[in-house]
C-alpha cells in the first residue's frame, strides 16, 4: 500500500551507483502484482459505490477516499517501476561507451533478457552509425576524448591480456607489467577499459 | 570544461620562434605556417612551438610580458585593486605553464617568473572565491567577469553554475506559494500561478 | 562530469527518495477498508482524526484538490524552533542528521506552509553554507568532518566541485594529463577486488 517494495527497487539502484546490481525479478513481479491488485480493488469499490448511489439508500458507503489513496499508491508504484528500468538502461548505455561492446561476465550475468537484447541492439546501432560517419570507413567516437598532445604515448599493461593486433596487422603480446610505446589511437580504448595505464613522464 | 581542453584552446595562440631548420610553408586547416628559415624569427601556434622545441628544432622567444619587472608591477597592482586587473595575455597561465615546462632554457630567471605568476594566480583565485560567495549570498543575477581569463572562469565550473541553479529553484519556490488546504485559496493560487507563467 | 545540475524529474532516483520522506498528517474523513495504513490500530476502517506519518508523495496527493482527505503538518525540522537554530548559525548545523534530503524535502513541505517561512529558511541556509561547501570542495582550510554534515543536494555539489578541483590541481602540477580508465571500469575493478577479499 505505501509502495515500500517499489521504493526498495529504487533504493537498490541508489546504493549501487556507478555499477549495475542483479536485475531483481522477484521484487519487480511483486510490485507488478501489487499494482494489479490495487487496480482490481479500486474497480470493485468503484462499482459498489456506483451501485449504492443508484439505489434509494442514502446510507450507501462512499469509497471515494479509499480509491484516492489506492490510486496514489498505484501511481507511485508505477513511477518507481519505470524509474528502475529507465535508470538501469541508462547505466547500461554508459557501459557501452566505457567498457566497449563486450561487457565483463559478472556484469552480463546481472542483466535481464530484455536488457541483454537491448544492449546488443544498441551496440550494433552504434557501430553502424560510427561506420557511416565520414567517408573513410567511419569514425570511432569512443576515442580522442581529450585533446591529444603527442602521436605516441607510453603505456604499461595492467593485466595479462594476450595477443593484440594493431591496425597495421602486427601482433603484440600484452603481458602484465610490460611497457609499450604505441600510437595513441591504438591504445586509447584499452586505457579506457583498464587494460593499459597511461604513463606520463 | 577540463583544464586540458582550455589548454587546447590556448595553444592556438601565436608565438615567435627561431627555427634551426629550413622548410617551406606548411598548410594547416587553421592556416598557413612558415616558411621556416634557420635563425629567422617566425610566428607559429603555441602547440607547434612546443612540439618543435621538444624535437630541439627551435628556440622559443618568450612573450614580452614574461619578465620580472613587468610581472612584479602587475602583482602589486593586483594586490592593490579590488577588481581584477587586465592580464597581458588571455591565456597567461597556460602560456607560462607550457613555456616554463618545455622551454626553461629560453627564459631568463625562469624560477622567479614561475613564482610571481603563481602569486598572481593565487591572489586572483582568492578574489574569485570571495566574489563568488558574495554572489551566492545575495542571490545575484549576474556577475561582472571583466579581465578574468578563461582558465580562471573555468575554475568555478561546474560548482558555481550548479549552485546558482539551486538558488534559482529555491527562489522560485518562494514566489509560487502553493495552495494550502482551503479550496478558495487553492483556486486563487492556481490563477496566480497561471498568470506568472504567461508573464 | 555531469553537465546538468540537479533538477527533479519523473525518473529521478533522488526525487523519488526525497518524496519518500515522511510528514505528520491528520485524516479529516473516514477511509473505509484502509485501517491497515495505521499499524497501531486493528480496525478495518481508518477513522477521521487519526494522525499518521505519511510519505510526501501520498501526503501531497491526499491533501490536494477541492476535497482534501488529510491536513498536513510541518515536520519537526522545518518548525520554528529548528528554523531559529538555522538562522543563528546555519554552518554549524549537521544537515545530514536533520534529514538526508533537507532541501528537497523542504521544497515539498513548503506548500503546507502558508507563511512562506520554510522556503525562506531553505534559501538562506543554502546561501550561508555555500562558502563552506566551496572551501571544502577546494580543499582549503576547512575541516574534512564538515563533509559528513552535508545534505544530499550539497553532497552532490561537493562531489562535482571536488572532482573539478582535483583535475585543475593535476593540471597545475603535472606536465600532462594522462588518459584514464573510464569511471565505471574503475568502479568495476574495485568491486571485484572487494569480492575476492570476501571469499578469502
Amino acid at each position: 500500500m505505501s509502495a515500500e517494495k517499489a521504493c526498495a527497487l529504487v533504493k537498490e539502484l541508489h546504493r549501487n551507483q556507478g555499477t549495475l546490481p542483479p536485475y531483481n525479478n522477484d521484487l519487480v513481479n511483486e510490485v507488478t502484482k501489487e499494482i494489479t491488485q490495487l487496480i482490481q480493488e479500486n474497480r470493485n469499490d468503484a462499482q459498489e459505490s456506483e451501485r449504492s448511489r443508484g439505489s434509494d439508500l442514502l446510507e450507501g458507503v462512499s469509497y471515494i477516499s479509499t480509491i484516492r489513496v489506492r490510486h496514489a499508491a498505484i501511481q507511485r508504484n508505477l513511477r518507481c517501476l519505470l524509474a528502475y528500468h529507465y535508470n538501469r538502461v541508462r547505466s547500461l548505455r554508459t557501459m557501452r561507451w566505457e567498457f566497449g561492446s563486450i561487457l565483463p561476465a559478472d556484469i552480463k550475468a546481472n542483466l535481464s533478457t530484455a536488457e541483454t537484447n537491448w544492449f546488443s541492439k544498441y551496440s550494433s546501432i552504434l557501430a553502424k552509425y560510427m561506420r557511416s560517419v565520414g567517408e573513410d570507413g567511419g569514425v570511432n567516437l569512443a576515442v580522442d576524448l581529450h585533446p591529444p598532445k603527442a602521436l605516441y604515448i607510453e603505456v604499461q599493461c595492467l593485466v595479462d591480456y594476450g595477443r593484440y593486433e594493431l591496425s597495421d596487422g602486427s601482433v603484440l603480446l600484452l603481458k602484465k607489467n610490460s611497457r609499450h610505446f604505441l600510437p595513441r589511437v591504438e591504445c586509447e580504448e584499452l586505457i579506457r577499459q583498464g587494460v593499459f595505464q597511461h604513463i606520463v613522464i | 570544461m577540463n583544464p586540458d581542453e582550455v589548454e587546447f584552446l590556448a595553444e592556438k595562440q601565436l608565438i615567435s620562434i627561431i627555427p634551426t631548420f629550413n622548410s617551406n610553408v606548411i598548410h594547416l586547416i587553421s592556416g598557413d605556417v612558415g616558411p621556416f628559415r634557420a635563425s629567422l624569427p617566425v610566428r607559429v601556434p603555441l602547440w607547434m612551438a612546443i612540439n618543435l622545441k621538444q624535437q630541439r628544432k627551435c628556440k622559443i622567444q618568450p612573450p614580452d610580458w614574461m619578465n620580472i619587472e613587468q610581472l612584479e608591477e602587475l602583482k602589486e597592482e593586483e594586490k592593490r585593486s579590488k577588481t581584477f586587473v587586465k592580464m597581458p595575455s588571455e591565456h597567461y597561465m597556460i602560456e607560462a605553464k607550457l613555456l616554463l615546462n618545455y622551454a626553461t632554457d629560453d627564459i631568463s630567471r625562469a624560477d622567479e617568473i614561475r613564482t610571481i605568476i603563481k602569486d598572481i594566480w593565487d591572489i586572483r583565485m582568492s578574489k574569485i572565491r570571495s566574489s563568488v560567495d558574495t554572489l551566492v549570498r545575495n542571490a545575484g543575477f549576474y556577475a561582472t567577469v571583466d579581465h578574468l581569463t578563461l582558465m580562471e572562469i573555468n575554475t568555478m565550473r561546474p560548482l558555481l553554475p550548479h549552485a546558482l541553479d539551486q538558488v534559482y529553484r529555491m527562489k522560485k519556490a518562494q514566489s509560487t506559494r502553493l495552495p494550502t488546504q482551503s479550496t478558495t485559496l487553492s483556486l486563487l493560487n492556481s490563477s496566480h500561478r497561471g498568470s506568472s507563467l504567461s508573464s | 562530469m555531469s553537465l546538468q545540475s540537479y533538477t527533479p524529474n519523473y525518473f529521478s532516483i533522488d526525487d523519488i527518495l526525497a518524496s519518500q520522506e515522511r510528514c505528520p498528517c491528520k485524516f479529516i474523513v473516514d477511509i473505509p477498508k484502509l485501517g491497515r495504513l495505521n499499524p497501531s490500530a486493528e480496525s478495518n476502517d481508518l477513522k477521521a482524526g487519526t494522525t499518521l506519518e505519511l510519505p510526501m508523495w501520498l501526503a501531497e496527493h491526499l491533501s490536494a484538490g477541492r476535497h482534501p482527505i488529510i491536513a498536513v503538518e510541518l515536520p519537526r525540522i522545518y518548525k520554528e524552533a529548528y528554523r531559529e537554530i538555522l538562522k543563528a548559525d546555519a554552518c554549524a548545523v549537521d544537515l545530514h542528521k536533520l534529514g538526508l534530503y533537507f532541501y528537497e524535502h523542504g521544497l515539498y513541505v513548503k506548500q503546507f506552509d502558508a507563511r512562506g517561512d520554510v522556503s525562506k529558511i531553505l534559501l538562506e541556509t543554502f546561501q550561508v553554507r555555500f562558502r563552506q561547501l566551496m572551501d571544502l570542495a577546494n580543499n582549503i582550510g576547512s575541516d574534512p568532518a564538515v563533509q559528513d554534515r552535508l545534505d544530499s543536494l550539497e553532497r552532490k555539489l561537493f562531489k562535482e566541485g571536488h572532482a573539478a578541483r582535483t583535475r585543475l590541481n593535476t593540471w597545475l602540477t603535472d606536465s600532462g594529463t594522462p588518459i584514464e580508465a573510464a569511471a565505471m571500469v574503475i568502479n568495476h575493478k574495485k568491486r571485484k577486488r572487494v569480492d575476492v577479499e570476501d571469499i578469502i
